[in-house]
């Protein structure tokens, strides 16, 4: 049996035990080669669920909305690694409780889905442990040393032409489990303290004010590089703040539910290098 | 015989219009991203896409637009009223739903008030649209009542040639015929058959999804709900649109003189609709999919007999949850009457 049959009949007999009330995963988008986030309530519906290399969007953004969860009961969720460094996130962000997220593991080898054995995030503990020294991509990592190569006026240059594209839909923020302030910096509004307005300034300030918020906090699910309606690389910005909260501060984003964020907490041994 | 256009003679119709003063703009990939943008030659235009992931909407509705300068004094305030330069443009290669957004869109900007950076900008341009010979899963006009040959808001339409040597040229507008005059040593007369334009299926009935949006009962559907779900509530879609058309305004600048400015606002948008008490009359995302959905095809129709979407297929084809119009008017037209 494949996973996506296994997971199936997992989900229908969850669903009809009632030992969760609502599973979250992937259906036929709207073209061949599309996945979309589907919500199964019933055991009859689980049958819309797919699990192929299509299903690369990182869920767990959809267990935030208030409310979800707050009746104690569970949901299902169909994960890829990134997705449970999310919910360990989410977890130690007091944003949700672990014990009413059960998790349909899968990741996906060279196009193929394979099952990852657990329910619980702390069932993957090793697991994601052992992503710790993976790095990039060979293509993300060649973009990423591209960046790097550049000198400070170059990369600005690269930067303002990528930023001059935004137009500030914030599908960025909207697409990522990490951005669940009810209300958002760029949303206050009495003062309005960042700029709305879609130009230069206005979009730099976006961009870096949510880099920086995602410090340390950026689990690389791509899901803001994807959701970008105007093709900005994203995921190269969030990169490079998860590249310094490792190299500075041994911190892998997600790696255990009981992790400090790297920016709200303070050790004896943290390097000062920064301060003159 | 009609007049045809060579791909191969594009450079010298630039060169014609530029030196009569256009600036001229056409689709282009610069950055990662395809989008109107301007052009000093045929071989910057990206013209064999289906269409630029942006619309053409951009260069008429700006995302920032300024407004008034204004200086605050001890007794009185210095304002300035900013208007966009004057500059004849041409934009070239533009789809029929693109252009057609346009002529939408004036309904709205002229209606009550006469918006002046919209036509401002809008008469002094010049549309030439390049009619569609193919067409991808997103694409709907033919949906909502339009075309892929489409003549609405152009000047001039160009149908593309069967042997693929140029376009058939077709005046639309007194402003097309003097555009084309301008370059009538570059045409030549010639029996080309044109080529046969995109074939794009009917996905909806429009006129029974309308019906169901004016009976007060649809308002309060579970459909909004369903349809919904999956939504995020970011604006690409809007943000997207040809002929989404909301702004917010804003002063931007320090206690005693800055910009007042015009900028892009979503009804996907939470804040959209926050009232200064904290009270959110549509305070979650199926209030507010609902109002966009009623909005172009209800209200907007209501008030200006179309509908206010001309079926580029954008707010689908560019959704992060592969979400977008077509599908809700497709679960409503199924709707048993």
């Amino acid at each position: 049996m494949g996973i996506q049959e296994q997971y199936r009949i997992e989900a229908a007999e969850l669903l009809s035990s009632g030992a969760v009330k609502l599973v979250i995963g992937y259906g036929q988008g709207s073209t061949p080669d599309r996945r979309r986030p589907v919500f199964i309530r019933s055991a009859e519906e689980s049958k819309q669920l797919l699990l192929d290399s299509y299903c690369v969007a990182n869920l767990s953004g959809y267990l935030v909305p208030e409310g979800l969860l707050s009746d104690g009961k569970s949901v299902g969720v169909f994960l890829k690694p990134d997705g449970i460094r999310s919910v360990n996130i989410l977890t130690a962000e007091a944003q949700v409780n672990p014990d009413q997220v059960v998790i349909f593991g899968f990741d996906i080898e060279n196009g193929n889905t394979k099952p990852l054995s657990g329910r619980k995030a702390i069932d993957f503990a090793p697991l994601i442990e052992s992503m710790k020294s993976t790095g990039l991509s060979p293509e993300l990592q060649h973009e990423a040393d591209r960046l790097e190569q550049m000198s400070a006026s170059e990369r600005f240059e690269y930067w303002k032409a990528q930023f001059a594209k935004c137009i500030k839909c914030y599908a960025c923020r909207q697409v990522c489990p990490m951005c669940y302030c009810r209300r958002c910096i760029v949303d206050v509004n009495q003062p309005q303290w960042v700029n709305t307005s879609s130009h230069t300034l206005g979009n730099f300030e976006w961009n870096i004010v949510r880099a920086f918020h995602l410090a340390g906090r950026c689990v690389a699910c791509g899901g803001c590089d994807r959701a970008c309606p105007v093709n900005i690389p994203l995921r190269l910005i969030n990169h490079r703040m998860s590249k310094e909260a490792l190299d500075a501060f041994d911190h892998f984003a997600g790696e255990s539910a009981d992790q400090k964020p790297v920016l709200a907490t303070f050790r004896q041994d943290d390097p000062e290098t920064f301060i003159l | 015989m009609t007049r045809i256009l060579l791909h191969d003679r594009l450079d010298d119709c630039l060169a014609a219009w530029r030196s009569s003063g256009f600036r001229v703009l056409a689709p282009t990939r610069r950055d990662d991203l395809t989008r109107f943008d301007e052009v000093q030659g045929a071989a910057e235009m990206a013209l064999d896409i289906i269409m630029p992931e942006r619309t053409i909407k951009d260069h008429f509705f700006l995302q920032t637009e300024p407004m008034i300068r204004y200086r605050i004094k001890k007794q009185e305030i210095d304002t300035e009223e900013m208007l966009p330069p004057e500059q004849k443009r041409l934009f070239f290669g533009v789809r029929p739903c693109d252009a057609s957004g346009l002529a939408i869109d004036d309904q709205l900007f002229g209606w009550d008030y006469k918006d002046a950076y919209w036509f401002q900008r809008r008469e002094n341009s010049v549309i030439v649209t390049i009619a569609c010979t193919k067409a991808d899963d997103f694409c709907m006009c033919t949906s909502v009542q339009l075309s892929p040959d489409s003549t609405k808001g152009s000047d001039v339409m160009l149908h593309p040639l069967k042997d693929g040597r140029g376009w058939q040229v077709v005046t639309l507008t007194d402003r097309g015929k003097s555009l084309v005059d301008g370059i009538a040593s570059i045409l030549q007369e010639d029996a080309a058959a044109a080529a046969p334009t995109a074939s794009v299926p009917v996905k909806f009935d429009v006129d029974k999804v309308a019906s169901w949006l004016a009976d007060p009962a649809s308002f309060e559907s579970h459909l909004w709900k369903e349809v919904s779900q999956r939504c995020i509530g970011c604006g690409s879609c809007t943000f997207l649109c040809p002929t989404c058309h909301c702004f917010d305004i804003q002063d931007e600048g320090d206690t005693y003189s800055g910009i007042r400015r015009k900028n892009w606002d979503s009804c996907s948008f939470a804040m959209f609709t926050m009232h200064t008490s904290g009270h959110n009359p549509r305070n979650t995302q199926s209030t507010r999919w609902r109002q966009r959905i009623m909005h172009k095809f209800n209200y907007y129709r209501g008030k200006f007999d179309v509908n206010s979407c001309s079926g580029c297929g954008r707010c689908t084809r560019q959704c992060p949850v592969d979400m977008g119009i077509t599908e809700t008017l497709q679960v409503i037209s199924n709707l048993p009457r």
